[in-house]
């Protein structure tokens, strides 16, 4: 063993420490989704799960949730991380601190906070019914609505942060040197500076949409039972419904999903650099 | 390439093809560029020469417009662009580290400007990339080149657009020196073929003489001194230009009197005359003489009465080959060198020898 292969042997306490306490206990889980009432393998659980409507509902909600999440996380996101790749000093300070304290307020804090804002005598139908836009409170609270709204918020900075680290590589060089041979604003963003931080937006894109798609704590306080996810229903079937292997199974369906994400961001992000370092 | 062709007719007094009227910017209540006037014919390549932090790149970024000036005028082809955007001033620039789009290939990197402006590209981008010996590159990845070839892509990427003016911002930095020199020849030539407006930057002396008509010493946000490379060495007009460009020998002293068409100063070393200026110093006055080390010799025989000697002491002798210099023993800030041609073995450091050279070639400057 060369020395930098031995260098390898640093990461091995803390693969194991995943290996004992993630691996394991999800191969567990996994080998109980395959099993029939009879203890052989089967795909059974699958086709009971995808028979049922409510469950394609909840999955698809899921999905659509985490892909609208992203969205306008994206959306939000990419002006962000291209005013704090730009700004100096005192106001890139700000901006990132903006950015990052958020993430240390507990997610339930968070979530309450909007159920004060978002319910029927909260402040913004105040605000609305005040400034007479509505005269009558419009539901907020409970909708998948807020639901993405809330989470957009929650998760903007594993967007941002992705996005800026990109683009900060990104030479101030390369947009003025487009300026110079002709291109106005558009050309240069959509055929430098966008293509050139396409990675950090595939990167961003994918821990979002993972990290949407297995909210659990965001939609039970902002939607709850009405507009179920996929990790509400795997909370329910084993607390609630002790159904065990209806639970396994949609962690399964989860963690295909959270694998598709990561090989299809990686494939993505390897064509778009096209083997570029 | 093509065998190297006559340097354009025109050297400054031309039509001015670019000019830059009074221009000032300041960053942050640091005035950067201050007023300054600058200008170059058509088909003419020009140098800003400087140290860093002169302001140098910052006057190329005005032109390019990418800055925008604070005020001022800079006109190109006669049209005024001060308000112009970059990418509507048909100007191209040679970046520094050359900013190739490191997602296109060599030939997408040519064909931007084209497609930027909506032109056809048709044999353009071949012809470009022929032109800088870069044909067979074409479908390469630009991180796959090395330095001169990058070098040559972005020359391809900037003139395949036609500009009126092109811009280069000290584009033989990251080239070895070897290779600098041949790439210096190498676009000198192409650009006087096409008779291209060409503006330099550059912080390297040998750079500016080698490529440019003309050039402009810049210091602290203003242009010293603007001359051919013959005028400007023989004739520097500043004590910055004569310490900036090559190398000289500088002794401070005070004017003591007008004799005659000579004005006679009092130095550590003795009495030296140079050529009376314009306007004569003042007695008393403190001045600076400068001489280029290659107009001194040893004094052998008898003093003529044209010439300036001083009695110094060796504190140095390199042999550098083609030439060799005598380090005097100086006061001060003074600075006395000489250069003899080839490998001078007569004299070694601690001998007494005497200086010569004619009044002619002693430059004055007040301080």
């Amino acid at each position: 063993m060369n020395a930098e292969n031995r260098i390898a042997l640093l990461a091995a306490p803390g693969l194991l420490y995943l290996a004992a306490l993630y691996a394991l206990p999800l191969a567990l889980l996994l080998t109980e989704s395959l099993r029939d009432a009879e203890g052989a393998l089967s795909l059974a659980a699958y086709v009971e799960f995808f028979a049922d409507p409510f469950n394609r509902g909840v999955l698809w909600r899921t999905l659509r949730v985490a892909a609208l999440t992203t969205l306008l996380a994206l959306a939000l996101a990419y002006p962000t991380a291209l005013a704090l790749s730009r700004a100096r000093g005192w106001a890139q300070t700000a901006i990132l601190v903006a950015m990052v304290l958020p993430l240390s307020v507990g997610v339930i804090v968070k979530a309450f906070a909007w159920s004060i804002l978002f319910r029927a005598n909260g402040a913004i139908n105040g605000a609305l019914m005040g400034l007479g836009v509505i005269d009558a409170p419009i539901r907020m609270l409970f909708t998948e609505t807020a639901l993405i709204i809330g989470a957009a918020n929650v998760f903007l900075p594993f967007m941002v942060l992705p996005i800026y680290a990109v683009m900060r590589q990104l030479s101030p060089a390369l947009p003025e040197a487009a300026a110079t041979l002709g291109a106005g604003p558009f050309f240069r963003f959509f055929r430098v500076t966008l293509p050139l931080t396409l990675p950090g937006v595939i990167a961003g894109a994918a821990f979002t949409f993972s990290l949407s798609v297995s909210m659990y704590v965001i939609p039970s306080l902002i939607v709850g039972e009405r507009q179920q996810t996929l990790s509400m229903l795997i909370a329910r079937s084993f607390l609630f419904l002790r159904d065990e292997q209806l639970g396994a199974t949609i962690s399964a369906i989860l963690l295909l999903i959270a694998i598709a994400v990561v090989l299809g961001s990686s494939w993505l992000a390897a064509r778009v650099t096209g083997g570029r370092p | 390439m093509q065998p190297a062709a006559a340097p354009p007719a025109q050297v400054g007094g031309g039509a001015r093809h670019l000019d830059v009227a009074a221009v000032s910017k300041s960053y942050r209540g640091q005035k950067v560029i201050d007023r300054l006037d600058f200008e170059a014919s058509r088909g003419e390549l020009v140098s800003l020469l400087g140290p860093s932090g002169c302001g140098k790149t910052t006057l190329l970024r005005l032109i390019a417009g990418l800055v925008s000036a604070d005020g001022g005028d800079i006109a190109i082809g006669g049209r005024s662009v001060t308000r112009t955007p970059a990418h509507r001033r048909n100007v191209s620039v040679v970046f520094q580290n050359y900013a190739l789009f490191p997602h296109l290939n060599v030939r997408d990197n040519v064909a931007f400007g084209l497609r930027a402006r909506g032109r056809e590209i048709g044999a353009r981008v071949d012809d470009a990339l022929a032109l800088v010996r870069m044909g067979a590159f074409a479908d390469r990845a630009v991180a796959a080149l090395s330095g001169g070839q990058q070098q040559r892509v972005a020359v391809a990427r900037a003139l395949v657009v036609e500009p009126d003016l092109l811009l280069l911002d000290e584009p033989f930095s990251a080239l070895d020196r070897k290779l600098r020199e041949t790439m210096q020849v190498e676009l000198k030539t192409l650009l006087w073929a096409r008779a291209i407006t060409a503006v330099f930057v550059t912080h390297d002396q040998d750079e500016a003489l080698a490529v440019s008509s003309r050039i402009a010493v810049m210091n602290a946000g203003r242009i010293e001194q603007y001359a051919a490379p013959g005028a400007l060495y023989d004739r520097p007009a500043t004590p910055f230009a004569l310490d900036f460009v090559g190398l000289s020998t500088r002794i401070a002293g005070r004017a003591r009197r007008r004799d005659g068409e000579a004005v006679e100063i009092e130095t550590p070393y003795g009495i030296v005359r140079a050529p009376r200026p314009g306007t004569a110093p003042a007695e008393g006055a403190p001045v600076l003489i400068g001489v280029r080390p290659e107009r001194i010799a040893l004094a052998d025989a008898e003093a003529a009465p044209d010439e300036n000697r001083i009695a110094v002491r060796l504190a140095d002798v390199m042999a550098l080959g083609s030439r060799t210099h005598l380090h005097g023993a100086a006061e001060a800030d003074d600075r006395l060198l000489c250069e003899l041609p080839g490998m001078a073995q007569t004299v070694a450091p601690g001998a007494e020898v005497t200086l010569r050279w004619r009044v002619a070639d002693t430059l004055l400057y007040p301080l």
